[in-house]
């Protein structure tokens, strides 16, 4: 593999690449620079569609092992007639990796490309017979006994298009309208239309196929649907072989066998089957945070065993989890992110934790909503942040935390699956919350009297006071980002100024504040491989309803999948154009940057405007990272 | 998770091809019967809702298919099964002798903690058939069958006409109930810092 003895300037039509950067080891010119090119890109253009379909593309390269496949997601609302362009250049290099060059991504691609047109009609699905039950008798449909009589194909017919238009309003009103916590639709089961056309299900059972938890619609109802899931894994168990994903025109159905616990996710979402499979790994280890894995004991010695009564009143916790998929990219990036505050301040929180742990507790943790203060771990200890991700949402979904001082026992999966922890939860005010992580069942006491002395300490040093002030100023602003490339000293330039929360799940945005940042940068994320932290901006225009921020979280996910998919990855860039965004995502050894920019902006202002945000992220990262005392340190 | 205690039980039906197991299903769930015999593929699943004595209960119930080709997806249907239904068809010395076989396949399939009481149900169909002539399996004999394992209880239906069907269900019900009473102790640990070496590795051991 030769290297590219050029200089930075391999794009005709990108003049920053001969700009001076001040910042040579970060940035992605230098990367340019120094690369070896191994790009099997492709630029393909979805038709004009009269179906909102989902197009699978699939493009071998001859040059290289990997193939190469991706999907863009067609908004819902409508195909845009004009030609998408997308520019996809990967480097599976170690050296480093580039993306786009236009011209020769044209020349160089179209002889050594196949692309394999998927389609699938929506409307066949909907209306094929998929019942589970398969004896053949008119009018039931695999299910409940409450279907009455024979219905006619007329009625059936009439239903559908009735259903189908409660459901399309039932989308729209379900991605705007803030989120309420729990369970809907329980009045669904499997022979209900609307409950069939659900986009995204996920199930779990027992290997004997007891129902344990539906999204939607009511777990009883839905034993027979349970059952056949059961009966599909089973029989592929019995021949010696594991079932991992189905694919049914655009539907997914992604299996994840865990001993006796089997989780299922019935998905036309376009995810990544790896995304999928993700979320069901943190569904599975919601419920070993509320149970502990000593569930499979009960399963050994009783198959028949009902886990349901075990999980009674947990609805919530799940809702939320799968909830947070749409909006919280730590469920994708397997990181955590910080609410920003003064170096200072958050110096004076984790030094009071310190002293707490140092007197026998596990852990001591901070929070604000999803985001971390200050955490400190005993010695030795280590968090996973996925186990931090659902200690949250465990916390933060339960509304009793809320009204008491409560004392539970938890596990946390990655630390020890076999065996609980307790956990003392106390609410200083609506939003921030003190975790304190013991292995004694009495030291219920103890740890409240350690939480007098945090927040007798909180209160003198002004800590949360300070994270209402950080609530309500936001994070980074693409707005914000600095033209100079000077390092700066560490501080956000709207720090002090007024601002809305902007940041939350709930409560989203309303109106444009800005049209994004420099050269068309509507918003990143910035993960730090060492830290196990990441960093979003805030959303701003274009970016302001929760449907397009959804998207926009979807669109990363699917970045991030294909830059770590371990048959053609790991990957060090990406560029991609499509009708929605520009997408930049490059890979260090030390982080990750995710960007999203206009869909016409300018590739090397682009990629300059990345190379800002890294040394902006670095600038500030004493106010927006949890630093030094790190128990994630593996 | 419903905040309502409920109980869901996992009923499977077995029995020869043809005498009448899905049939027998249609008409406890939906009140249907269908002259036209249609085999049963691997297995159906339907769900019925029973209120028994002030409880909600569920009906999980798992239709088998009574050919032996599909006896391979033995475990995997019969493992948590809470109650198993043995069928014959009365006009059928064989369905009747091969009882025996399946109550045996199945308990060597399912392995339940306690095979000696394990609750079975044993129903002898198509009792309507040529008005009783053609019967070939006197009561008696399939009562002192039943008698010899165990004393599972007997009923003797038609699932065309209706008759019995409901009471043998309620029956499969109830006795399903009470093996499900027995509750299954969870009992965590706690971790111990001390002597516990926390596992690095979270992969599944499965």
């Amino acid at each position: 593999m030769s290297s590219d003895s050029t200089t930075s300037s391999t794009s005709t039509d990108d003049p920053a690449n001969g700009n001076p950067d001040p910042n040579p080891n970060h940035s992605i010119e230098d990367q340019l620079a120094s690369t070896s090119l191994t790009d099997h890109g492709d630029q393909r253009t979805p038709s004009n569609q009269e179906n909102r379909n989902g197009v699978d593309y699939a493009s071998a390269s001859e040059g290289s092992a990997g193939s190469d496949q991706r999907e863009i997601e067609n908004s819902v609302e409508q195909v845009p007639a004009e030609v998408a362009e997308e520019e996809v250049r990967r480097s599976s290099d170690a050296a480093g990796g580039l993306t786009e060059v236009e011209e020769e991504l044209n020349k160089g691609g179209s002889g050594r490309r196949s692309v394999v047109w998927m389609r699938t009609n929506s409307e066949v699905e909907v209306d094929g017979p998929s019942s589970p039950s398969s004896s053949g008798y008119a009018g039931e449909r695999g299910s409940s006994a409450s279907s009455g009589g024979a219905s006619g194909i007329d009625e059936v017919v009439e239903d559908e298009i009735q259903e189908a238009r409660n459901d399309s309003v039932d989308a729209v009103l379900d991605s705007q309208a803030s989120w309420v916590p729990g369970k809907r639709h329980v009045d669904e089961d499997d022979a209900s239309i609307s409950w069939r056309k659900r986009k995204k299900h996920f199930f779990i059972l027992s290997h004997s196929g007891k129902p344990i938890y539906s999204r939607y619609g009511d777990e009883h109802k839905l034993a027979g649907f349970s059952a056949t899931l059961q009966a599909i894994i089973s029989f592929v168990e019995n021949g010696g072989d594991r079932v991992k994903l189905v694919r049914a025109g655009k539907h997914q159905v992604v299996f994840l066998v865990k001993g006796p616990i089997y989780l299922v996710c019935i998905s036309c979402t376009e995810e990544p089957f790896e995304s999928l499979r993700g979320q069901l790994e943190l569904i599975y280890g919601q419920m070993i945070l509320i149970l502990t894995k000593s569930v499979n004991r009960c399963f050994e010695k009783n198959p028949k065993f009902d886990m349901t009564p075990l999980l009674g009143g947990t609805d919530v916790v799940f809702s939320s989890l799968i909830h947070s998929f749409s909006w919280n990219p730590a469920t994708f990036l397997h990181a955590y992110t910080c609410l920003p505050l003064a170096y200072a301040i958050r110096q004076a929180a984790g030094a009071v934790l310190q002293d707490v742990a140092d007197s026998g507790v596990l852990f001591a943790i901070l929070m604000c909503k999803h985001k971390v203060v200050s955490l400190v771990g005993a010695q030795k200890a280590s968090l996973h942040p996925d186990d931090m991700l659902l200690l949250a949402n465990f916390v933060m979904s339960s509304e009793s935390f809320r009204t008491s001082e409560s004392f539970s026992p938890i596990c946390l999966p990655r630390y020890n699956p076999m065996a609980f922890l307790y956990a003392y939860v106390h609410y200083f005010d609506v939003d921030t919350y003190l975790m304190l992580l013991t292995t004694s069942s009495d030291a219920f006491y103890h740890l409240k009297d350690c939480r007098i002395r945090i927040e007798m300490v909180l209160l003198k040093s002004n800590v949360l006071s300070e994270i209402q002030r950080s609530l309500v100023d936001g994070g980074m602003r693409v707005e914000d980002l600095p033209i100079d490339l000077l390092p700066r000293s560490g501080t956000f330039p709207h720090l002090g100024q007024h601002r809305l929360p902007t940041d939350s799940p709930e409560t989203f945005r309303e109106l444009p504040v800005g049209v994004g940042g420099p050269a068309g940068l509507w918003h990143f994320i910035y993960r730090s491989i060492f830290l196990d932290q990441y960093v979003s901006s805030e959303f701003s225009a274009p970016i302001s309803s929760p449907k397009q921020q959804k998207r926009l979280y979807r669109a990363y996910q699917k970045l991030y999948a294909s830059m770590h998919d371990r048959g053609i990855g790991p990957h060090k860039t990406q560029f991609r154009r499509d009708e929605n965004y520009v997408l930049l995502c490059w890979v260090t050894q030390d982080f990750e940057l995710y960007a999203a920019f206009d869909p016409l902006a300018d590739k090397a202002l682009a990629i300059k405007t990345c190379n800002r945000v890294c040394q902006w992220v670095k600038d500030v990262e004493n106010e927006i990272f949890l630093l030094g005392a790190s128990p994630f340190s593996w | 998770m419903p905040s309502r205690r409920r109980t869901l039980l996992k009923v499977i039906i077995l029995g020869d091809s043809g005498v009448g197991k899905t049939s027998l299903m249609n008409q406890y769930v939906n009140k249907k019967f269908s002259n036209q015999y249609k085999a049963t593929i691997g297995a159906d699943f339907l769900t019925k809702e029973v209120q028994f004595e002030d409880r909600l209960f569920t009906l999980q119930i798992w239709d088998t298919a009574g050919q032996e080709r599909f006896q391979s997806l033995g475990v995997a249907f019969y493992r948590g099964a809470d109650c198993c239904v043995l069928v014959y068809d009365v006009n059928s010395m064989k369905s009747f002798d091969n009882l025996n076989n399946w109550r045996e396949e199945f308990l060597i399939q399912a392995s339940p903690s306690d095979p000696e009481n394990f609750p079975f149900v044993v129903i002898g169909n198509k009792i309507d058939v040529d008005g009783g002539n053609s019967r070939v399996v006197s009561e008696k004999k399939a009562r002192a069958w039943c008698a010899s394992k165990g004393n599972i209880p007997y009923f003797e239906t038609s699932a065309k006409e209706g008759i019995n069907v409901e009471e043998a269900f309620q029956c499969i019900a109830k006795n399903a109930l009470k093996t499900g009473e027995e509750e299954e102790i969870y009992l965590p640990d706690t971790i111990d810092v001390a002597t516990n070496s926390q596992p690095r590795s979270a992969g599944c051991e499965c």
